[in-house]
């Protein structure tokens, strides 16, 4: 993905932090609205170069309504990854076979890669450890599947049809 | 072991006498002398609803100049025992694509939320230092996560600087209307916010010093930072 203009640069940073003010002050006051929008200007002057490469290309709709799907995908997903771990913690065999396998991803963006090694570390049984360009190197509980391809298809590729959306 | 020994035994008999002295102090119980004249009049005379900002910035204004002094201080004191020439990163291994992201989406957060909290020093806890501090930390992430990332070094010490002096310069302001250093002109002469206490714009000169005071911290101790990281070359 190639980078956006500058000013689409500067006001998606605008707006990202103008929003996280709202969050902060959760007050409609018109004073706190002026103060926060003064901020977000200033603060994104500063800061939109180190923060997004893309610009407002990622407010497209279709990522947006991606990017809330995959809230509660993502949670079903770190529950049922707990209630895994917490069955091989309780059993008295303990079935677990760990093991460092590697992964590949389709992702592209650093932004995507981060939150496809973020959920990846969220979802309990597997950490990531390290990653390459598009290799993932990735610890796991309980190994069932040592090539690339296959854990690739059991750990990444989950996550990857929503962050190939959102992030690309 | 001796030596150790010893050690302890004065520790112990230090933490004796020090419970003795306080055992004498009653928990729980009203024993405030001037507090109860900053608590009834806090409202009325600086506009402020947190009562430890105002005896900060405005009762006790010379001891925050103070602080901000010693700041300065220990900022100018740590470039001048480090002071070299040639200074430069010596960092090699570049962090990795989790980290380096990770911090490009945060720093901005964290600028804001510090920014936030010396915006609100009239009304939430927090106020310029812990805000400049904040700010900071934006910066320390910077630099663990780049290895060649630097600050700006012309702006951050003219801010600094400029920041100083304007904080000076509202204390010089006072002095010329109301006859005394630090005199709260904003709510006392001009009355401004009157009418919204407990809202954003109020607290007579409580925020403006306090968005000074945030911007000199936070430039200071990212300059302290870039001064520890660096390391010498030789030529």
């Amino acid at each position: 993905m190639g980078e956006a203009s500058k000013i689409s640069r500067y006001l998606y940073t605008v707006i990202v932090l103008f929003l996280i003010w709202l969050f902060l002050t959760a007050s409609l006051d018109p004073q706190e609205l002026e103060v926060g929008l003064l901020l977000a200007l200033i603060v994104g002057a500063f800061t939109y170069e180190i923060f997004t490469t893309s610009g407002l290309a990622n407010l497209h709709p279709r990522r947006v309504v991606y990017a809330i799907a995959y809230v509660p995908y993502f949670l079903w997903a770190m529950i049922m990854a707990n209630l895994d771990v917490a069955y091989r913690v309780l059993h008295p065999k303990r079935p677990i076979n760990p093991g460092i396998v590697e992964c590949k991803t389709v992702l592209k963006s650093d932004v995507g890669k981060l939150a496809l090694a973020n959920s990846i570390t969220l979802t309990p049984g597997t950490i990531t450890l390290d990653v390459d360009d598009d290799r993932y190197f990735i610890h796991w509980i309980n190994v069932t599947d040592d090539s690339v391809e296959g854990a690739s298809m059991n750990i990444t590729a989950p996550f990857e049809k929503f962050l190939k959306v959102i992030f690309g | 072991m001796l030596k150790r020994s010893l050690a302890i035994l004065t520790l112990l008999i230090i933490g004796y006498w020090l419970a003795q002295g306080l055992a004498g102090v009653p928990f729980g119980q009203d024993r405030m002398l001037v507090g109860h004249y900053y608590l009834e009049h806090v409202k009325e005379q600086t506009g402020a609803v947190n009562a430890v900002t105002a005896i900060v910035v405005n009762y006790r204004g010379f001891d925050t100049l103070g602080e901000v002094t010693v700041l300065f201080i220990a900022s100018t004191g740590v470039a001048a025992l480090l002071w070299r020439k040639k200074k430069k990163r010596s960092a090699k291994t570049e962090g990795s694509v989790v980290l380096t992201t990770g911090t490009r989406l945060l720093v901005p957060f964290v600028i804001l939320f510090g920014s936030y909290i010396f915006i609100h020093g009239h009304l939430t806890p927090g106020g310029g230092f812990p805000g400049g501090a904040t700010i900071a930390t934006g910066f320390l992430l910077l630099y663990m996560a780049f290895t060649t990332y630097e600050i700006p070094h012309r702006g951050f010490e003219k801010t600094e600087g400029i920041a100083g002096m304007s904080y000076v310069l509202v204390g010089l302001i006072g002095l010329g209307i109301g006859g005394y250093f630090l005199f709260d002109w904003i709510w006392q002469t001009w009355q401004l916010g009157t009418d919204n206490i407990g809202r954003l714009f109020s607290g007579g000169f409580i925020p403006i010093i306090y968005i000074l005071i945030g911007i000199k911290v936070g430039t200071e101790l990212s300059g302290i930072i870039d001064n520890m990281v660096k390391e010498e070359v030789s030529e």
